[in-house]
């Protein structure tokens, strides 16, 4: 049974009965109020931040200092803190594997945050649209992470730079830095035997013998108390030897140069948004802030290293689609190729190839299909 | 685009939900009418908030037809919805937050000029003194203020509740009522779903009673009542006598005995000439008669007499 009920008078018409022309929130495409609110949300989650700041820029920056004290308190023993033969190691295996854990954790917050709070539904009956609930998770976690990979490696360049050794070592030699082919023959004519001793060299060289000193004269070289060393054949293999190793000269510097803290400072950024945006995906799609994090971690230092070493016969094609061996290829040349799969091409030697195209392609498919995963599970998802 | 010109705040036609084989919602016609407090009623398990976060777009619909404030949804969701404030389940927050910055995050996505709005609708529901403390320090009542508050940024024409009164205090209940009323009284329509009928009966000016998913009963408080049963209560002298006499008359539904006297329910409509009736029987039967006291069927009792009628014959 209905019993009818008697409509009661519409309402008296209230400010704004009829729907605000500026108040588009139907659209998909999010507004700066709701990336700021979703930025003071993240960064008011204090242990969170807490840890992120600690793992980005708590250790590497402990790492410098220990090692600036260090030099500081017995330089003979502990060289200096800085230089390029420390930030090519400290960015490929530190700065570069932090920045996408700290992101990857924060994507993973900012994706599963407001569901696991109970505010989603909140924000669901306001009637802005899913969608751009959902990409304004994309600054705001940007507008975190970005700026704290950044100070991460700003510290990072400037103690490379600023307690970098006063004179560079190339294999083992003190070397003058930014010598030009002509200027590293000369000093190599002029330096023979360290040269032919510690400089690599692959060819044919006549039989020398180095001793504990340095370069040993052949047994008949004394005769009647007289030196005859050949000193002309010594110079001329020494620049042989030094015109062989020149590039790899060129790329060993007393500090990083600027281009290549520039690049590296990129890849770095790449990195963790690749980290950011992934976990922000993986964060919607589950809806559990753990369990996406363990994920992540997962696939950065267990499943991309093993992929990277490993290829599998049958599934190289598989294997070239795992995120992290794209962004390793992407790596720049100077550093210190990551998963030994790094380095850009013909750096080392590939267990799973990838050529820059495929690797910018995978990335982009990474990206734009854990958006689609993350977008699409927020707007379908019972709120 | 404009609303069509309609009465009803909520309108809903043969709207259903269901999940696997259980369905929630069962082809529910539903019409609140505009300014009104509007209780919906039903057992655990009935579907109320099912129905309320249909109409919100926060599960998606089976079939039927809704709109709200004369908006067709989900069609004009975001035009209906910038017009209504909704607490659906217990009100949660970001923990890590203060009142005021959980506000200031849902403000974010509504207009502009919800902005303005945040701190009087702290001080309308009581928490300006706590606004700018955590939310994790709060009490179950004090979240549910800030549910209303929530609700009040969008300066909404209509407000669905889903049970406001769950871990209030009487005082707190009674300034929740009052809330209700004044904002009744603003021209405003709030739709509460509570299991608290008596709450309900105090508040609403209308309900709709819903029992498997179905909308069995719905109309105003009176003409409800109107129609249930009447119920006499009869103070005597020889209880078990008087139970057996009036048994044997057949015109009340039920008599039960008691130490005091008996309990009478008499159907629906039942003139006062029948209870004066069954008075001079009892008399004529030897039986002395302290006291004779009909009750106003409560909505409770009310409530009670259809879902269990209505769960006999389905």
């Amino acid at each position: 049974m209905t019993i009818a009920i008697e409509a009661g008078p519409a309402g008296p018409q209230m400010p704004g009965t009829q729907p605000d022309r500026r108040d588009r929130r139907g659209s998909w495409i999010p507004n700066g109020r709701m990336i700021a609110a979703k930025i003071l949300e993240l960064r008011k989650r204090r242990g969170l931040m807490i840890a992120l700041v600690a793992v980005d820029i708590g250790l590497p920056t402990l790492f410098l200092a220990v090692r600036l004290i260090s030099h500081a308190v017995d330089p003979k023993s502990y060289g200096p803190a800085g230089g390029y033969d420390i930030f090519t190691p400290l960015v490929s295996n530190l700065m570069y594997v932090f920045g996408f854990i700290v992101a990857a954790t924060l994507g993973c917050t900012a994706g599963c945050s407001d569901l696991s709070d109970g505010v989603f539904r909140h924000l669901v009956v306001t009637g802005r649209s899913r969608l751009a609930l959902y990409l304004a998770r994309i600054p705001a976690g940007t507008a975190i992470f970005a700026p704290l990979v950044a100070v991460g490696f700003a510290i990072v360049c400037v103690v490379c730079v600023y307690a970098a050794p006063t004179t560079l070592n190339y294999q083992g030699v003190n070397v003058p830095a930014g010598l030009s082919v002509s200027g590293f023959e000369a000093w190599s004519e002029a330096h023979y035997s360290e040269v032919i001793c510690d400089f690599p060299y692959q060819g044919n060289l006549a039989n020398f013998t180095c001793g504990p000193n340095g370069l040993i004269p052949p047994s008949g070289a004394a005769a009647g108390g007289v030196t005859t060393t050949p000193t002309a054949e010594y110079k001329a293999a020494a620049v042989k030897i030094a015109r062989f190793n020149y590039n790899s000269y060129k790329n060993t510097f007393l500090s990083p140069p600027v281009s290549l803290m520039v690049e590296s400072g990129l890849w770095v950024e790449l990195e963790a948004f690749v980290g950011f945006m992934i976990g922000l995906g993986l964060g919607s799609l589950i809806g559990q802030r753990t369990v996406s994090v363990i994920l992540m971690i997962v696939l950065e230092l267990v499943v991309t290293p093993i992929v990277a070493r490993v290829a599998i016969p049958h599934a190289v094609n598989l294997q070239r689609a795992v995120v992290g061996l794209s962004t390793a290829h992407l790596e720049p040349k100077a550093l210190v190729p990551i998963f030994g799969n790094g380095g850009g091409p013909g750096a080392i030697s590939h267990s799973v190839p990838v050529t820059t195209k495929e690797a910018v392609f995978v990335v982009v498919c990474w990206l734009v299909a854990w958006t689609v995963i993350g977008a699409r599970r927020m707007v379908k998802r019972d709120a | 685009m404009t609303a069509t010109e309609t009465e009803w705040a909520v309108e809903t036609h043969a709207l259903t939900k269901r999940f696997g084989p259980n369905v929630a919602v069962n082809d529910v016609e539903l019409r609140v009418p505009r300014g009104c407090a509007f209780g919906y009623l039903g057992p655990n398990g009935a579907g109320k908030t099912t129905l309320i976060r249909l109409l919100l777009g926060l599960t998606e619909v089976d079939s039927g037809t809704m709109s709200l404030l004369g908006y067709e949804v989900p069609k004009h969701r975001d035009i209906a919805l910038a017009r209504v404030g909704a607490i659906v389940d217990e009100p949660r927050f970001h923990s890590h937050l203060t009142g005021r910055q959980n506000l200031e995050i849902l403000s974010a996505s509504r207009e502009p000029e919800s902005r303005p709005r945040i701190a009087p609708a702290l001080e309308r529901v009581g928490l300006s003194q706590r606004a700018d403390d955590r939310v994790a320090e709060y009490s179950m009542g004090m979240r549910q203020r800030l549910g209303v508050a929530a609700c009040l940024l969008g300066d909404p024409q209509l407000l669905m509740l889903d049970e406001p009164m769950n871990g209030l205090d009487p005082a707190g209940m009674q300034d929740m009522r009052e809330m209700i009323k004044s904002l009744v009284e603003e021209g405003r329509t709030v739709v509460l779903s509570s299991h608290l009928l008596d709450e309900v009966q105090r508040t609403c000016d209308a309900v709709a009673i819903v029992d498997k998913g179905r909308v069995i009963r719905q109309g105003s408080i009176s003409e409800l009542l109107a129609g249930s049963s009447l119920v006499v209560e009869i103070e005597c002298s020889d209880s078990e006598r008087a139970r057996s006499l009036v048994a044997q008359r057949r015109t009340a539904t039920e008599v039960t005995s008691g130490p005091e006297g008996i309990r009478v329910i008499l159907p629906s409509g039942t003139g006062r000439d029948v209870i004066a009736g069954l008075v001079r029987e009892l008399a004529d039967g030897g039986i002395a008669i302290y006291r004779v006291q009909p009750m106003q069927t409560s909505l409770e009792s009310w409530f009670l007499e259809v879902t269990s009628r209505f769960g006999e014959s389905s």
